[in-house]
């Protein structure tokens, strides 16, 4: 019965957006890939969820500055285990234009582990959809091990 | 003792219980499925509700360390137990007449607001100011709602009942429309009707009247400090909540069934209560918006309880 759940769980991906300190960039296309009916995550059984605990994926943009970085890992801590985090766009892994610069400590992923990434500047819709399914193959491998991504 | 038992029966299987779930989960699979096809979008699979369900019980609960602990468990706990109770109370046209001494819709009334104050439980107790706002929307909301309904469930009685006085009983209800053609024909009626049309996505918080528990705005208001069982329980109260709305609008209007075949007429039954949904909750959520809470509140008192009324005194008139 529990293995049964846990393959159909993924089936079931609640989103939600962090914004770290994005340029705005990433968030439209997250948006877009979310708003209009043309890219319908829906029928994945994706729903953008406004309560970081109903979250299941979260989506990270921006390069974590310095001034969110506090706020940012109070909000992730908040969301409920098993997550899996995808990082959109190039400023998480790198800093992207942003990179050495006075605001920015340090990339995102020293602070938060990222699952997955999906570069760009910004990244494409498409590309952001892929992120997320291939977010699942992660969620559903951490559901059967039982592991957790941020103790 | 055979009374207890039917109680029991009715409460765990048939008109409530798993009945009620099962039918509550379908329907809000082909609201989000239409809501998609209206859209020309693929939607999610129809069984995209229950997926939603057993994906939340492999989360983790978290309990905010201000929150009311007792209260916060409570709340979602209480409202499924509401609804269920309630769902077994509604009589299915042509298979089930209610288990007697029990369908009333004086005891309807009661009941019914058993989920929007599960609600508010939940809101107030969660400790947190998204909470306590979406708590009093929903509290104002429901204020406004339960005037068209009240109005609307008096025009039946006193349509029902005649010269003879007003008839609360759900079973003479069934018993005139049945012998008389549905209520929803008399055009006496049909000011109520489109009052009880009108009162669906008020009271499920769709379309027009998602004020409660808007997402941009209150971040789903009462239910934001909830994960993980206990938002799983909060789901199935709202499907459960769905059917007894459309149910109840159904026995109070059209409960005629289609002959006497018990599988037949609970299939018709199944419809209507598909198709209501599909005019008064689908439809409605793909044209429109949002109001403010003071424009909420004021299409209930400006629009739809006049309509009631105007029923419950034209019923009066023509007795």
């Amino acid at each position: 019965m529990r293995n049964l759940i846990n393959k159909l769980a993924p089936r079931s991906p609640w989103i939600y957006r962090l914004n770290a300190g994005s340029c705005n960039g990433c968030d439209v296309e997250m948006a877009t890939a979310a708003l209009i009916p043309r890219y319908d995550v829906e029928r994945i059984g994706c729903k953008y969820c406004g309560s970081p605990r109903h979250a299941d994926i979260v989506l990270i943009s921006g390069p974590l500055t310095v001034r969110v970085r506090d706020k940012v890992l109070r909000v992730f801590d908040e969301i409920p285990h098993p997550k899996v985090t995808v990082g959109v766009g190039v400023c998480p892994v790198s800093g992207g234009c942003f990179r050495d610069g006075y605001s920015t400590g340090a990339p995102t992923d020293h602070y938060i582990p990222l699952d997955v990434i999906v570069p760009g500047c910004p990244p494409r819709p498409q590309a952001i959809i892929e992120g997320i399914v291939k977010a699942l193959d992660v969620w559903r491998v951490r559901l059967t091990e039982a592991t957790c991504c941020r103790s | 003792m055979s009374n207890i038992l039917e109680a029991t029966f009715a409460i765990l299987i048939f008109p409530g219980g798993a009945f009620a779930l099962a039918l509550g989960l379908f329907l809000k699979g082909m609201d989000r499925k239409v809501l998609a096809r209206l859209q020309r979008r693929v939607g999610p699979p129809l069984i995209q509700p229950l997926l939603d369900v057993l994906k939340l019980t492999t989360k983790e609960t978290l309990i905010p360390t201000t929150a009311n602990e007792l209260a916060f468990r409570l709340a979602p706990v209480l409202g499924l137990t509401g609804v269920l109770v309630t769902a077994a109370v509604m009589p299915v046209g042509g298979v089930w007449s209610g288990v007697s001494g029990l369908g009333d819709i004086l005891v309807l009334l009661y009941l019914l607001p058993i989920p929007a104050m599960a609600l508010m439980l939940a809101g107030s107790a969660s400790s947190s100011p998204y909470g306590a706002l979406g708590f009093s929307r929903e509290m104002a909301i429901m204020f406004a709602y339960e005037m068209p309904l009240i109005a609307s469930f008096l025009a039946v009685a006193v349509r029902v009942g005649g010269a003879g006085g007003s008839l609360f009983s759900l079973d003479a209800i069934m018993a005139y429309q049945f012998a008389n053609g549905p209520l929803l024909l008399d055009p006496v009626m049909m000011p109520a009707a489109l009052a009880l049309l009108i009162f669906i996505p008020g009271t499920m918080g769709s379309g027009l009247f998602d004020i409660p528990e808007a997402e941009p705005e209150v971040i789903e208001g009462p239910l934001l400090e909830y994960s993980g069982p206990l938002l799983a329980t909060f789901n199935l109260m709202s499907a459960v909540k769905l059917v007894v709305v459309l149910e109840l609008a159904v026995a109070l209007l059209w409960p005629n069934g289609l002959g006497g075949n018990v599988l037949v007429n609970l299939a018709w039954h199944v419809f209507k209560c598909l198709a209501l949904l599909m005019v008064s909750v689908t439809c409605f959520r793909a044209a429109t918006g949002r109001l403010r809470l003071d424009q909420g509140f004021a299409f209930f008192v400006k629009y739809t309880s006049p309509l009631a009324l105007m029923s419950l005194g034209l019923a009066y008139i023509l007795r």
